[in-house]
């Protein structure tokens, strides 16, 4: 079985991390209490020389740093957009697919972090734009911020099956998504564009009608519905969904599809696009509970079909794995 | 029948090679961008008992990478201290050359592809996975990955990554394909008995080397010159991979031979150290880059294996080359691999599976190799017709011949004559 292991931390200015410094690492096996080479995912620089080099260490984890809240707007009783200033080297680590950050009001503990993923990153201007819906403890106390807020990042883990779309050129893709989970998909939409991908975009009405973030996809040139996707008596796929879907493939060559929505969503949404097309590629919004980011905690801890343990904030795994139902008995 | 041969070292090239001649449809996976893997910075063939393991190749039928190698000689009949009648082929050359003859034989290719990853069925492997999670089918599968590095190993076990020719940092490590399948690597041990062996000779790039040495080079194809006294470190000696060069003399004198680069028969040499020599005022190393510091780790990847060159425990995965045994050298891996890629074929047939005759070098060596190394000792060794244990027991044993119609007779004696010809599908 071809072992999809990931560590979006790899090769980066942050690894080797503590797992390394405990014999945990998620891709060497130097590092992880054997004394062979057998590296389950390569990606440009070996992960023990790096360690060795950095005097058998760990890299500085990333740590809170206060910057400057430029806007904060209430586009909905529960639902805000921020502006932060930022330096210019977090504004360009978070210009990326599945970025996201911690955010925390000044001198609040640090059991008040909450991630959040990035929507835009002007690189210009070093502004990162966020939109955070207000639900208990510590989205309330975000919406406290004065001028000031504390951020810790950058983090990438925040979408996953990034193997299918990092690369990815001329082709088509389709996005669904809901509410907040829209705000990672812009800066999907983003890079996509980029890459020459025609994106067509299926958001949620929701209570306002409208998903706050269908602005940012049409102006990113993205082809824009607006339906009614969910029947909340029995949580199923609307009519409605479905047939805009069905029409969309028929018209489309999707080679993959981005689900922005919670794990139930992604489960209902998966399944029904996997019954009509077993080759598109999935790709879905994290939504695992995360503390601390480093996979150091284990709140983040998710078991993939195959029984394997993962850590949801810094490993990636194939969504297909996670939400599809081969036996099929998802009521789609 | 599709055999997938995994890494396109000599033994490799061999296996395949050898798998098409049988009638089988044939892909090789590469890593890099290149075939031969180490055999782009080897070049010695035919010395010792290499002359005779060539020789009985060629009779049998297996000879074409011999042929083509003797075709890119750049010196023949060469003499250094331990080694006789040499053949040095030209290593800028000779990989395009054996690209060309693979191609016009119907072989596939493909390169900057690495193996991670296998799908087994039982016993058996149905397919394996590139890096980007590729799955490629076949009936029967060669791994010939050899056994050098990657980074890790070569840091964990020797001086770091010294930029070898097999480039992990570009094209990714070598992993133990067979270990994928379930089946524990054996190790290859040091005189100390720690893992591993440090590759003995590194390269230098010709036109640094002043006109005397370059032209005495073109003319003679060795030079040997005297280590300065402060310098000579026997240590290093038990270090190395190649027995056959862990002579005094090596350590004593720098020997140069003109394989078309100036290989320097020693692991790595300080650069500040090697341009105090007459001569090498202006020396910088070609291969390894880092060849000043370090150089590759091998032998801690070896499977378990009988003598048809299948891999113990599963059933239609075989080996050759450095992944086979503690076996040294290209006439080494070209033998492993032609049985292999052999064997392979009528694995897939389910036909049952052949042994060279012991009463040739080619069959003796791999028989013995795979007796010696269930001991520790063994383990300390390593296997090459052209010296340590294995050339002294090719004397004992007058399996050392180096009259060519002699050889030849031998194996039409055997009834083995272009044996290696035959068409099985
Ligand atoms: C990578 C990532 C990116 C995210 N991006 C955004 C975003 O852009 N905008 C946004 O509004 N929300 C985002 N979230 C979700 C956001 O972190 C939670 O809504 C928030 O932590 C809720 O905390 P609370 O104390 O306000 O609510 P609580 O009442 O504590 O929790 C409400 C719900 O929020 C979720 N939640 C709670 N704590 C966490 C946590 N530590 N990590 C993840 N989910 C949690 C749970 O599902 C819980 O049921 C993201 C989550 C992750 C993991
Ligand atoms: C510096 C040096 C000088 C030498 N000089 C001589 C000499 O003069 N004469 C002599 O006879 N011997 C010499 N040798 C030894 C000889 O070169 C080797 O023993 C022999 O060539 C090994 O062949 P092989 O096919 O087993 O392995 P290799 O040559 O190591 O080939 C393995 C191949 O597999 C590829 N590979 C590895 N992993 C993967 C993967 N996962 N997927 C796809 N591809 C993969 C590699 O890129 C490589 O091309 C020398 C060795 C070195 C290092
Ligand atoms: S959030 Fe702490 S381990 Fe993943």
């Amino acid at each position: 079985m071809f072992k999809f292991v990931d560590c979006i931390d790899a090769g980066t200015e942050y690894c080797p991390c503590y797992l390394a410094e405990k014999g945990e690492c998620i891709i060497c096996s130097q590092l992880r209490g054997r004394v062979f080479c057998d590296c389950l995912n390569w990606k440009g620089t070996c992960i023990y020389q790096e360690y060795t080099w950095n005097n058998n260490k760990a890299k500085k984890a990333r740590e809170f740093k206060e910057y400057t809240v430029k806007k904060l707007n209430m586009i909905r009783d529960d639902l805000i957009l921020m502006e932060v200033s930022v330096n210019p080297y977090l504004a360009k680590q978070l210009n990326n697919i599945g970025a996201f950050v911690f955010l925390k009001r000044p001198k609040s503990p640090q059991c008040f972090a909450t991630p959040v993923s990035i929507m835009k990153s002007d690189i210009k201007n070093n502004i990162i734009t966020l939109a955070i819906k207000i639900l208990g403890v510590k989205t309330k106390d975000i919406l406290e911020c004065k001028d000031k807020i504390e951020i810790k990042g950058p983090y990438w883990n925040g979408v996953q099956g990034q193997i299918f779309i990092k690369n990815l050129k001329n082709s088509e893709v389709l996005i669904s998504a809901r509410g907040v989970a829209a705000a990672p998909c812009v800066m999907l939409a983003n890079k996509l564009k980029k890459s020459n991908n025609n994106v067509v975009v299926i958001l949620d009405k929701g209570r306002s009608n409208e998903n706050f973030a269908k602005k940012e996809f049409l102006d990113l040139g993205c082809k824009v519905y607006d339906v009614d996707m969910i029947k909340y008596s029995n949580y199923t796929l609307k009519e409605e969904l479905k047939q805009l879907i069905i029409e969309l493939m028929r018209k489309h060559d999707f080679k993959v599809t981005v689900s922005g929505g919670s794990d139930e969503f992604h489960r209902l949404y998966l399944n029904f696009i996997y019954s009509m097309d077993k080759d598109i590629k999935f790709v879905t919004i994290n939504n695992s509970l995360m503390t601390c980011g480093e996979g150091v905690c284990g709140s983040c801890q998710l078991k993939l079909n195959n029984g394997q343990i993962i850590r949801g904030c810094k490993q990636q795994y194939n969504p297909a794995e996670v939400f599809i139902n081969i036996k099929g008995d998802v009521n789609i | 029948m599709m055999v997938i041969v995994i890494g396109g070292g000599w033994a490799g090239c061999a296996a395949a090679l050898q798998a098409k001649k049988c009638g089988a449809e044939v892909l090789i996976i590469e890593k890099t961008d290149m075939l031969l893997g180490l055999g782009n910075v080897g070049g010695i063939i035919r010395n010792n008992g290499r002359w005779t393991a060539a020789e009985e190749m060629i009779a049998l039928g297996g000879g074409d990478l011999f042929e083509i190698a003797d075709r890119c000689a750049r010196h023949k009949n060469v003499e250094f201290p331990g080694h006789k009648h040499a053949t040095l082929y030209d290593v800028n050359i000779i990989e395009a050359e054996v690209r060309k003859y693979l191609y016009s034989m119907g072989i596939n290719i493909m390169f900057e592809n690495r193996v991670v990853d296998v799908e087994m069925e039982g016993r058996r492997i149905k397919s394996v996975y590139l890096h980007d999670g590729t799955e490629i089918e076949g009936d029967v599968f060669i791994e010939t990955t050899g056994s050098t590095g990657p980074i890790g190993n070569c840091l964990r076990y020797g001086n770091g990554c010294s930029m070898c020719i097999l480039r992990c940092p570009s094209y990714g490590p070598r992993i133990s394909i067979s270990m994928r399948a379930g089946v524990e690597d054996l190790q290859g041990l040091r005189g100390d008995e720690s893992f591993g062996a440090m590759s003995g000779s590194c390269k230098i790039e010709k036109d640094s080397l002043s006109k005397e040495l370059q032209e005495k080079l073109d003319k003679d194809g060795v030079v040997i010159i005297p280590v300065p006294k402060e310098d000579i470190n026997l240590d290093k000696l038990k270090n190395k991979v190649c027995q056959q060069y862990a002579l005094k003399e090596f350590a004593e004198n720098i020997v140069l031979l003109d394989t078309g680069h100036a290989k320097l028969m020693t692991s790595y040499y300080p650069l500040e150290k090697l341009r105090k020599i007459p001569g090498f005022e202006r020396a910088r190393f070609i291969d390894p880059y880092s060849g000043g510091k370090a150089n590759s780790i091998r032998y801690l990847s070896m499977a378990p294996r009988d003598n048809h060159m299948k891999v113990i425990g599963i059933d239609n995965l075989f080996v050759g080359g450095e992944k086979s045994g503690l076996f040294v050298g290209h006439t080494e891996a070209i033998v492993t691999g032609t049985l292999a890629g052999y064997n392979a074929v009528r694995s897939g047939l389910g036909l049952n599976l052949v042994e060279l005759p012991t009463s040739l070098a080619v069959g003796d060596i791999i028989k013995f190799e795979n007796e010696s190394k269930q001991t520790i000792e063994g383990l300390k060794q390593r296997y090459t017709f052209a010296g340590a244990i294995y050339f002294e027991r090719m004397k004992e044993l007058n399996l050392y011949i180096t009259d060519v119609e002699k050889i030849r007779k031998k194996v039409e004696g055997l009834f083995l004559k272009d044996f290696f010809k035959n068409k099985i599908i």
